[in-house]
């Protein structure tokens, strides 16, 4: 059985994700810039979210982010980087549903992967909580 | 001079011959003034003249074809080698060649290219690169994990747990 990862790879995977989920809000927010520009050049001028709206765009696309690597693979950038996996009980892929609130879970309550310091099987609450494991992987290293 | 070149029976002889030659050129000289007959020997000297040509040439040439053989046995005699090592300094040769000069004539653009075309670099680079990226991976997941264990082993410790992981 593989060990279950600690709270420093997951931390550290955690960071990753949310720098690579800012690299994705900012590159969409270009997006959306160059589109107003295209559409109206005469009348345009940089747009300025609100803040409600910038929050739920970050969630929104976090959400997406760790759901669908999760139920792709198991692994986030950060995940790869620190050769960590999202597993299912039986050790395989999660489903999507699960991969869905699972995300949900870490994007509302980021802050029960603290949990994982002190449970005696490195599980964060919203492992408890859905009966994921965030396993060590070294399969690309050989 | 060679030794065989002073020997005495020999520079005897070459002076013995030296003596016939003249005493015959003088003869000749003296022949050809004589009236009437010096005219018949001149041209009979003539005659002789062209004919010893016709001989000499085809003798020459034999005598080439022999020394051509002589210097070729003798060469393959001698290690030439050994021979230029000790008696040719080259050092001195070597000193007097203007190198300059030599690598002015050379492209030397044309041969790094050439040497550069021969270097697959892109493969070299691409390698190096992948295997930096895989030990740096190798030493982040490492250390992450080790990072893991202590905390573990420190929050066990805090908590009074004996450790018991999954």
């Amino acid at each position: 059985m593989t060990r279950n990862a600690g709270i420093v790879s997951r931390g550290c995977a955690g960071v990753i994700d949310l720098l690579v989920v800012s690299v994705a809000l900012a590159a969409i927010y270009v997006g959306w810039v160059l589109v107003r520009l295209g559409f109206s050049p005469r009348a345009f001028s940089f747009p300025a979210p609100s803040v409600v709206f910038s929050t739920i765009g970050f969630f929104l696309t976090a959400t997406v982010y760790l759901a669908g690597c999760w139920a792709v693979s198991g692994r986030t950038v950060g995940a790869v980087i620190m050769g960590i996996r999202v597993v299912d009980r039986g050790e395989g892929r999660l489903k999507s549903v699960v991969a869905v609130l699972r995300a949900l879970a870490c994007v509302v309550f980021p802050i029960g992967l603290a949990w994982a310091a002190i449970d005696r099987q490195r599980r964060s609450a919203q492992d408890i909580l859905l009966g994921t494991r965030v396993v060590y992987d070294r399969a690309l290293e050989s | 001079m060679p030794t065989l070149l002073k020997n005495p029976v020999l520079l005897a002889a070459a002076g013995a011959g030296k003596i016939v030659a003249d005493g015959a050129a003088s003869a000749y000289r003296t022949a050809i003034r004589i009236p009437v007959v010096g005219d018949r020997i001149d041209q009979g000297m003539m005659a002789l003249t062209r004919r010893g040509e016709d001989v000499i040439s085809p003798v020459r040439a034999l005598i080439a074809a022999v020394a051509v053989q002589i210097v070729d046995d003798v060469l393959a005699q001698l290690d030439l080698t050994t021979l230029v090592r000790e008696r040719v300094d080259i050092d001195a040769v070597v000193r007097d060649i203007d190198i300059d000069a030599i690598i002015a004539r050379i492209d030397l653009i044309g041969l790094a290219d050439q040497v550069i075309d021969g270097v697959d670099l892109p493969k070299i680079i691409r390698e190096s690169t992948t295997s930096v990226t895989a030990e740096v991976m190798t030493d982040v997941r490492t250390q992450g994990e080790r990072a893991d264990d202590m905390v573990s082993g420190l929050v066990d410790r805090v908590l009074g747990r004996t450790p018991d992981r999954g």
